[in-house]
């Protein structure tokens, strides 16, 4: 951010001498000549004054923030004049993809990096027209800005490039996943992280449109992946794909499983939470019936899922309470022997 | 010694069928609800257990119950309001203070009526009450699909799983003090006895004037 309001200021400063217009003519000028040019350099001095009263330092902290802003946008602005035409693409000369330049407006205000300038990113190269074909090398720095963050995640870079480099995104051999970086999920120039209140439904949209932006044929309708998930559409509309596509123990992992080390026990989920729990149980029950029949299902009830008739306060409770009798119960059996012995003696 | 015929054959029968009953579905029931530990019965067997114990266990339970209503069995399960308040406080007295003194048992004994206050209310409880709430929160359980989403503004399954495993959790809980109180009869194992042979003994036959030699009772 600094780099860029200095660069702004730089950007000003340069402009001043084009402003002037120095004389360019060596022949000497008529006195009336003369008097005009002290005007006009007068007047331009006037301008110049004025001009330095805008480069001027701002004064305070938000004074200063209102001007990187500003200049953030206005160089937002020059690049998206093309970019965020939605045609704006071209023909890869290798494989003769199209690749898109082309970016939505709206979703980059809204995105975590929507107040920077594009040139925060896009460094050296992308400042002239037209492009280089390629970045340069130091272009798309990411963790040049994200560095400072490391103290506040839970986990750090390291760990989010070990998870990283575990995950099928890392190690698969398909031509379709080479080269994928972080931007492959995390697009900068949409990524925002979900925030508090919002619907969770949105969330879960929001996360899966990610992963289905590239896995498109699972949404297609002969497909049979997730065959095996009752009811796949409500799954898919309240639950992300990474919530059983990662490693449950560790929250935001970043080791994506393949498809046959991922979670596919029911149970994982729905036995911590009555509800989900009651949910898969009454799925389970008419499937069984369904198969089986009534009767049958009377004896083999297949539908049972571990932990539906648990509660933990409950069973302490009650394993508490018969604890406390069956000790109760020893006493008193102790007792009646003393006293019977006491008897026999007497 | 005197001996009283009280517990028919029917009646013995069907407390031992019972009894294994119960304990099958205790083993069973508590491999599915603690599964996981080695010690445990292995999950899909305990599951088909428990359901066919718990279907025989109905069937055993209306048996029971059509039984006693049609034999002469059922005058021993008719409370006695008049003096229900006083046998009440008697009997309790007796198990928490009396037995320690080695006083007479507070209750006679006869072929009129074999269970004393505490035993006929807990079993009028377990067998009227408690044993038909959990046989139908079993078959509930079974058939929850059938169960409006619903009840009392809860989810029907939580419901019928958490009655059927307090009710469970009660009846293991009379299962514990019906094992410690029938060894209170006369000796420790007369009680256990006469449910095999069916004849209730007692060396001292009660006499009238002096209550104070009356035989035990049999749970």
């Amino acid at each position: 951010m600094k780099a860029s309001r200095s660069r702004a200021i730089q950007g000003i400063d340069q402009a001043r001498p084009d402003d002037e217009n120095p004389q360019r003519s060596a022949r000497p000028a008529s006195p009336r000549a003369r008097l005009l040019l002290g005007v006009c350099l007068g007047l331009l001095a006037l301008s110049a004054t004025a001009d330095g009263i805008e480069v001027a330092p701002p004064k305070t902290t938000d004074e200063a923030i209102d001007l990187q802003l500003a200049e953030a946008a206005a160089d937002r602005h020059a690049c998206l004049r093309c970019h965020a035409m939605s045609t704006l693409a071209y023909r890869n000369p290798e494989n003769s993809d199209i690749v898109g330049l082309s970016l939505d407006r709206e979703a980059l205000a809204h995105s975590v990096h929507g107040e920077l300038a594009c040139i925060d990113c896009h460094r050296r190269s992308y400042r002239r027209y037209p492009h280089p074909d390629r970045p340069a090398p130091g272009d798309l720095d990411c963790i040049g800005c994200h560095e400072d963050e490391d103290q506040n995640l839970s986990r750090g870079w390291v760990d989010i490039d070990a998870e990283f480099k575990r995950s099928v995104h890392a190690v698969s051999d398909s031509p379709e996943a080479a080269g994928f970086s972080c931007h492959s999920c995390h697009d900068p120039h949409r990524f925002r992280p979900a925030a508090v209140g919002e619907p969770i439904a949105q969330i879960v949209r929001n996360h899966n449109e990610v992963c289905l932006s590239c896995h498109e044929k699972l949404v297609a309708p002969l497909n049979t992946s997730h065959d095996w998930l009752p009811n796949r559409d409500a799954h898919w509309a309240s639950v992300r794909c990474v919530d059983c596509h990662t490693p449950a123990a560790v929250f935001a992992n970043h080791d994506i499983l393949p498809a046959e080390q991922s979670e596919k026990n029911c149970v994982s989920c729905h036995s911590s939470d009555p509800q989900l729990l009651a949910r898969l149980y009454q799925f389970r029950s008419e499937d069984d019936i369904a198969r089986r029949g009534l009767l049958a299902k009377a004896v083999f009830n297949e539908a049972y899922v571990v932990g539906l008739s648990k509660s933990p306060a409950l069973d302490r409770l009650s394993l508490i309470i018969m604890g406390l009798v069956v000790l109760l119960l020893a006493a008193h059996g102790v007792g009646r022997y003393l006293a019977r012995r006491a008897n026999r003696r007497a | 010694m005197t001996s009283l015929y009280l517990y028919p054959a029917w009646l013995r029968l069907w407390h031992w069928i019972n009894a294994l009953l119960f304990l099958t579905l205790v083993a069973s029931g508590v491999s599915m609800h603690y599964a996981g530990a080695d010690w445990l019965m292995p999950f899909a067997a305990a599951r088909v257990v428990h359901n066919t114990a718990g279907i025989l266990l109905t069937v055993a339970w209306i048996g029971f119950v059509v039984a006693n209503a049609r034999s002469a069995n059922a005058r021993h399960y008719r409370v006695r309001f008049r003096t229900l308040i006083g046998d009440l406080i008697a009997q309790t007295r007796y198990y928490m203070i009396g037995i320690f003194r080695l006083e007479p048992h507070p209750f006679h004994v006869t072929e009129a009526m074999k269970f004393n206050t505490l035993q006929q209310l807990s079993y009028l409880g377990v067998m009227y009450g408690l044993m038909p709430i959990l046989i139908i929160s079993g078959w509930a359980f079974l058939y929850s699909v059938y169960l409006p989403e619903t009840l009392f503004g809860l989810g029907s399954v939580w419901v019928v799983a958490m009655t059927h495993v307090v009710v469970s959790y009660l009846l293991a809980l009379f299962l514990l003090v019906h094992m410690y109180i029938i060894t209170t009869g006369e000796t420790v194992f007369s009680n256990l006895r006469a449910m095999i042979t069916g004849w209730h003994r007692e060396n001292d036959p009660p006499r009238p004037e002096t209550p104070a030699s009356a035989p035990r009772e049999t749970p």
